[in-house]
């Protein structure tokens, strides 16, 4: 799977990096949100992993750019702060999950799993509508 | 319109002495009206007894005459001898002594051989009265009406008094001749004995027409010349028949009202009926208090009718003058009601407006106003609990501010430590993500040695407990003030499912949602709402499996602990994996985790529940593990909350 991993700080995308390569996947590391955007647009991916508070443009900008171009890319928010308006923004601007950190190798293999579970069956479907309905 | 206590109080106090007046002069007016006509009625009648006494008099006076005269030893001398001259001398005499209009002398053969105003002595017309003692032998006295032939032979003159011309009266009953030709007199006849031997019968008498004696007599003795208003008070008229022939009633002009006549109605009781009258009526042109009483004849005819009056001016106006007094005595009363009314109004309500200007003053926020003087009535105690109310106003007043000021600082400081939770947490969660990240990846090696593999456990178990110190930190200060706004509870969880539906699309977990009827609008903050309802839902996708269920419904419901306490239920149920009863209650703790990992929002429930009870609501749930969960959001109505 190709994942994109958007986050301001150098531990995290490394931490991201480390435990999804572990399991097989290529990862994209974006340390802010153009960054990210040029990924997706040279890229085919098939998960984001996306920070909700990085400088600049933040998360839900990410996101919500993501769902315009990209509407069946499932995203996985996380965030450092999960407030409940911050978990609220992630999802009404597309997000299919939240993950809060800090999180173990495990929880953050157990949501990509997760993320990933449904694109890969409607894909099956063919009629998938995804998220874009926002 | 606020009507005054002082406009009651003086419309009371007229409304009081109106009665009172009114009723006093109703009263007053009806027994002075009572009282005086009965005292003028029973004057009357005393009056009219008196005027008969006067004219009993005068036949008395006559009798007694003419018995004296019967019985004078040269007068008999006179009449047995038939000198006529010598008999005129005697009887001109008495006459002139005792009053006498006419007299005369009746032989025994009953014709009249002598005449004291003629004369020419004609032997007939004889005097009915001369007739009646002849015919008897005793005296004779009394009313007697004599025709004008034996007025006219007693004396010429006499029959130009007796003729008395009829004036139109009013009120009169109808009569056809114009004049009254005959007279009405007191006349005496007194038989003359010579021995026992009848000798003939000596008469005499007045002729009432157009005389004044009596009735002045009467007015002198009884009235005793009492004047009203130029008007003499008391009058007395002797009718014969209904005709005036003797009065002292003027017409306005001053002459005596002598020629008009009484009316139908007495006429018809008096004369006719032969009754007494003590009533008011018009005479001549004044209303008097009147009484009548027939005249009978020496024959017990009733021939006329003998009146006695007094002017009702003098009562009507006592009477006026007493309603007249009631009157004004009602109107001072008033006047006094309106004056005290106010007066006491003013005096009695002056505390209360007093402590009315002054709760006007508390209500504009003053809790210090000067109250005044304290008044020693019931308003008084007003005052006083008033003034009691006031500082305890004033304590709770304090209390409060004195609360709010705690309570803003208390927010200000909790403010101010979760912006510092929120910025270290953000900072911490990070690098402990790097910590927990190579920590686990470290201890997925195979190679190493047991020291070392218990080290890293060290170290992965103390960065756990870093990030439950951390959470609950955040926890802590995610305690903020909620921002309500009205909304609709349906909606909102319609919004909410439409979020999460996609993603229970692709698990492959039906979600229904069933909004109850009836469900009224609540002031909530949003947004919180809205992530403690993603809250649990997510967490509920997370523990159904794919073909299970999630269903939401929204009713009225009941508090569990307040009875009758309504509000509104949320319910959401899932046919998921259940949460074992251990779990159960420790589901709330602030740094409560299930072991199971990546397990919802990563926001705890203890967060959900802070919000809902900043709602003024609560969170139950009940479990069953591997046939699911059922989460009861109850938030009470908004009257309620």
């Amino acid at each position: 799977m190709n994942i994109l991993v958007a986050d301001d700080d150098k531990v995290v995308l490394r931490s991201c990096t480390r435990v999804l390569e572990a399991e097989g996947h290529r990862v994209f590391p974006a340390i802010n949100a153009l960054k990210a955007l040029e990924i997706l647009e040279s890229q085919s991916l098939d998960l984001a992993l996306v920070d909700m508070v990085m400088p600049q443009y933040n998360g839900t900008y990410l996101i919500e750019e993501c769902r315009k171009k990209w509407p069946h890319l499932p995203i996985l928010v996380m965030s450092g702060y999960p407030t409940p308006e911050t978990i609220s923004s992630g999802i009404r601007a597309g997000a299919s999950r939240f993950l809060a950190k800090p999180f173990t190798p495990d929880e953050l293999l157990e949501a990509v799993d997760k993320a990933l579970e449904g694109p890969r069956e409607e894909q099956g479907d063919g009629d998938e509508t995804g998220f874009g309905d926002r | 319109m606020l009507i005054t206590t002082r406009v009651q109080l003086t419309f009371s106090f007229l409304g009081i002495s109106l009665l009172v007046g009114g009723l006093s002069l109703v009263v007053g007016t009806q027994l002075i009206n009572r009282s005086v006509l009965s005292e003028a009625t029973n004057r009357i009648r005393q009056d009219l007894n008196a005027a008969r006494e006067t004219y009993h008099n005068v036949e008395n006076r006559l009798a007694v005459g003419l018995r004296l005269t019967a019985l004078e030893g040269h007068f008999l001398e006179s009449v047995r001898s038939g000198e006529c001259s010598a008999l005129k001398d005697r009887l001109g005499a008495v006459a002139r002594e005792i009053g006498m209009d006419f007299a005369g002398l009746v032989d025994p053969g009953g014709r009249t051989v002598c005449r004291l105003g003629s004369s020419v002595a004609a032997p007939e017309p004889v005097h009915p009265a001369a007739l009646a003692a002849l015919a008897t032998g005793e005296t004779v006295s009394g009313t007697v009406i004599l025709d004008r032939e034996i007025v006219a032979a007693e004396d010429r003159a006499l029959a130009e008094r007796a003729g008395i011309r009829l004036i139109p009266t009013p009120r009169a009953a109808p009569r056809p001749e114009e004049e009254e030709t005959s007279g009405m007199t007191i006349s005496s006849a007194e038989p003359l004995y010579d021995g026992s031997r009848l000798i003939g019968v000596v008469y005499g008498g007045v002729l009432l027409n157009r005389s004044v004696e009596i009735v002045d007599r009467v007015r002198e003795t009884v009235f005793q010349q009492e004047m009203y208003k130029g008007q003499s008070i008391g009058t007395a008229t002797i009718f014969f028949k209904d005709l005036r022939i003797s009065t002292n009633v003027r017409f306005p002009e001053g002459e005596r009202a002598i020629g008009t006549r009484v009316s139908a109605e007495v006429n018809q009781k008096v004369l006719v009926d032969g009754e007494r009258w003590t009533d008011r009526a018009f005479v001549v042109h004044d209303w008097y208090i009147t009484a009548y009483e027939p005249i009978v004849d020496i024959f017990g005819e009733r021939v006329g009718i003998l009146y006695v009056g007094v002017l009702e001016q003098k009562y009507v106006d006592i009477r006026r003058n007493t309603v007249l007094i009631f009157t004004l005595i009602t109107a001072a009363g008033m006047a006094l009601a309106i004056l005290l009314g106010y007066v006491l109004g003013q005096r009695f309500l002056r505390p209360l407006y007093r402590l009315i200007d002054v709760s006007r003053k508390v209500s504009a926020g003053d809790l210090s106003p000067d109250i005044g003087r304290i008044s020693r009535s019931e308003i008084g105690v007003l005052q006083k609990t008033f003034m009691e109310m006031l500082s305890s106003l004033r304590e709770r007043d304090r209390r409060q501010r004195a609360e709010s000021e705690h309570k803003l600082l208390q927010s200000e400081k909790q403010a101010s430590v979760g912006r510092l939770a929120a910025g270290v947490a953000h900072e911490i969660n990070n690098p402990l993500t790097g910590v927990l990240t190579f920590t686990h990846m470290l201890l997925r090696r195979k190679d190493l040695n047991g020291e070392v593999r218990e080290d890293l456990e060290t170290i992965a178990q103390s960065t756990e407990r870093v990030r439950r110190i951390v959470k609950g930190l955040l926890d802590f200060s995610r305690q903020t003030a909620i921002e309500p706004e009205p909304t609709d509870v349906n909606a909102l969880i319609t919004e909410t499912v439409g979020l999460v539906a996609n993603q229970a699309l692709v698990r492959g977990v039906e979600i229904e949602f069933d909004p109850g009827d009836g469900v009224p609008l609540r002031t909530l903050d949003k947004s919180q709402f809205q992530s403690v309802l993603l809250n649990i839902i997510i967490n509920a996708l997370d523990a159904t499996e794919s073909g299970g269920r999630i269903s939401i419904e929204t009713g009225i419901g009941v508090s569990t602990d307040r009875e009758s306490h309504r509000g509104i239920d949320i319910i959401i149920s899932d046919t998921g994996c259940g949460i074992p009863p251990e779990d159960l209650d420790r589901l709330f703790d602030p740094f409560f985790t299930t072991k199971e990992v990546g397990k919802g929002t990563g926001l705890g429930l203890s967060v959900s529940l802070g919000i809902v009870e900043r709602h003024g609501g609560t969170i139950r749930v009940q479990s069953r593990v591997g046939k699911g969960s059922t989460f009861v959001i109850w938030l009470p109505s908004e009257e309620e909350a």
